[in-house]
């Protein structure tokens, strides 16, 4: 049977139609962002004092969310997963530029997605923010000779943690899942012993657990039936090997994979198996990731 | 901000995990926004110095064959991002223009670190190929290495840094 999704890559609908769908997933995302106090810098900020959590929680909860869908959707064969566009791995950029994201957050209180919604709700310090984000962002391409060989070294083409830890992937989204619960957990407890509200609305976190407990039940037990199944449950055998990406693939947004013999996974000795050619001076707009 | 008027955490994060899956299902691809905003900014300096941009070596291939970079799938979400949060916020009471700030920093003070934060974080979403979504929720959700490398590393940062800003949050 042929899989369904992704819609805009088996044909159901056509470019024009994928487009105008961004604009409902789009409003989804937005309303999440607000609903989730994201348009609060002050909200954002105060989780590196461990004083409000909910900033980790939110964003555990929408990586567990989207995991068990799209991995859930593959074991059952409603997505191919050949046909998605994966992000590929740069580890020593990625984790530097995480380092510096993350110390711009702590001092402007925003990530991009949270400082767009907060300019959407008439948020001043939100537009300063983008202000700043779009002078960042024109520095980094204009003097891009500078740190272009940095930006471009340490490729790994795409590079998942079960190719890391050896396992299947089905045990590595149930080892996440309890991970995203458990640090919530934790961080929690954090809150609780530096910042103690004792006169906090009991009610009211009664009633926020009500709602939360069963979602995380329900992202438990999946997370369970998936660590039954192996990796090739999940990934078909399919003719194109997409866990490596060329670098610089033909035409931008469409990246072409390169054709390797199934089952040849990178394996953790060798996690750099991509057969790049010749060095890229940039790599086409397939690897920008968002 | 009162409880009631916003979700509990872990709803608030399905329903934008919702958003994310949805995108996979539909586009075959994630959310994101800097790209986005990478884009617009590239468009700005085109329409002022279009040959330079033109040759550039990180935005020339946004005009590529006479490209409009905007004409691209982030610009529609980042549509119904802006009006998610819009609609989000004026049911909600919540839409003001209002300088967001802790008790013991003047709006000057907020305003010039805003910046700073803004100027930092583009520069590094560039560098790490995204930002929190694009990069972080899509390629956590994807178990991509370098995404959780990128998460860990955020956290690693903005812990390292919160005490030095600490009169600007608490």
């Amino acid at each position: 049977m042929d899989m369904i999704a992704p819609l805009a890559k088996t044909g159901l609908i056509s470019e024009a139609m994928n487009l105008w769908l961004a604009v409902p997933i789009g409003f989804v995302f937005g309303l999440g962002l607000y609903y989730a106090g994201f348009t609060d810098s002050r909200r954002i900020a105060r989780a590196f004092y461990l004083k409000d959590v909910g900033v980790p929680v939110v964003m555990f909860s929408a990586i567990v969310t989207g995991m068990l869908g799209l991995w859930a959707l593959s074991l059952i064969g409603f997505i191919d997963t050949s046909k998605m566009f994966y992000l590929p791995t740069f580890l020593v950029p990625m984790a530097v530029g995480g380092f510096l994201f993350g110390i711009g957050m702590a001092v402007g209180g925003f990530c991009p997605g949270t400082a767009a919604a907060s300019v959407a709700t008439g948020r001043i310090d939100a537009m300063i923010f983008v202000v700043g984000f779009l002078i960042g962002s024109i520095l980094f391409g204009d003097l891009f000779p500078i740190w272009g060989d940095f930006y471009n070294s340490d490729y790994r083409g795409v590079f998942r943690l079960d190719e890391l830890l050896g396992l299947d992937i089905g045990v590595v989204v149930l080892i996440l899942t309890v991970a995203a619960i458990g640090g919530s957990l934790l961080m929690r407890a954090g809150q609780h012993y530096f910042w103690p509200q004792p006169d906090a609305d009991v009610d009211a976190l009664r009633a926020r657990l009500k709602v939360q407990i069963p979602l995380v039940a329900v992202a438990l037990v999946v997370a369970a039936v998936m660590a039954l199944f192996p990796t090739e449950s999940f990934i078909k055998p399919a003719p194109a090997g997409w866990f490596v990406i060329q670098k610089h693939a033909a035409a931008p947004e469409t990246p072409e994979a390169v054709t390797a013999p199934s089952g040849d996974a990178p394996a953790e000795a060798a996690p750099a198996p991509a057969p790049a050619p010749a060095p890229a001076r940039h790599p086409r707009g397939g690897s920008e990731g968002c | 901000m009162s409880l009631r008027d916003r979700f509990p955490p872990v709803l608030a994060g399905v329903v934008i995990g919702l958003s994310m899956l949805a995108a996979f299902v539909v586009a075959g691809r994630g959310i994101g926004v800097s790209g986005m905003m990478t884009r617009l900014v590239a468009t700005v300096q085109h329409a002022l110095l279009p040959e330079l941009t033109e040759k550039s070596a990180y935005f020339g291939r946004y005009f590529a064959g006479g490209a409009n970079p905007l004409d691209d799938y982030l610009s529609y979400l980042m549509v119904g991002l802006l009006a998610g949060a819009f609609v989000g916020s004026v049911t909600a009471g919540d839409f003001r223009l209002e300088v967001q700030r802790g008790p013991r920093i003047s709006t000057g003070g907020r305003l010039v670190l805003a910046l700073i934060g803004g100027v930092i974080t583009g520069f590094a979403a560039r560098l790490a190929r995204g930002c929190t979504s694009g990069q972080g929720l899509v390629g956590g959700a994807e178990l991509s290495v370098g995404a959780w490398a990128f998460l860990l590393c955020i956290f690693a940062g903005g812990f390292a840094t919160a005490w030095f800003v600490r009169k600007q949050w608490i």
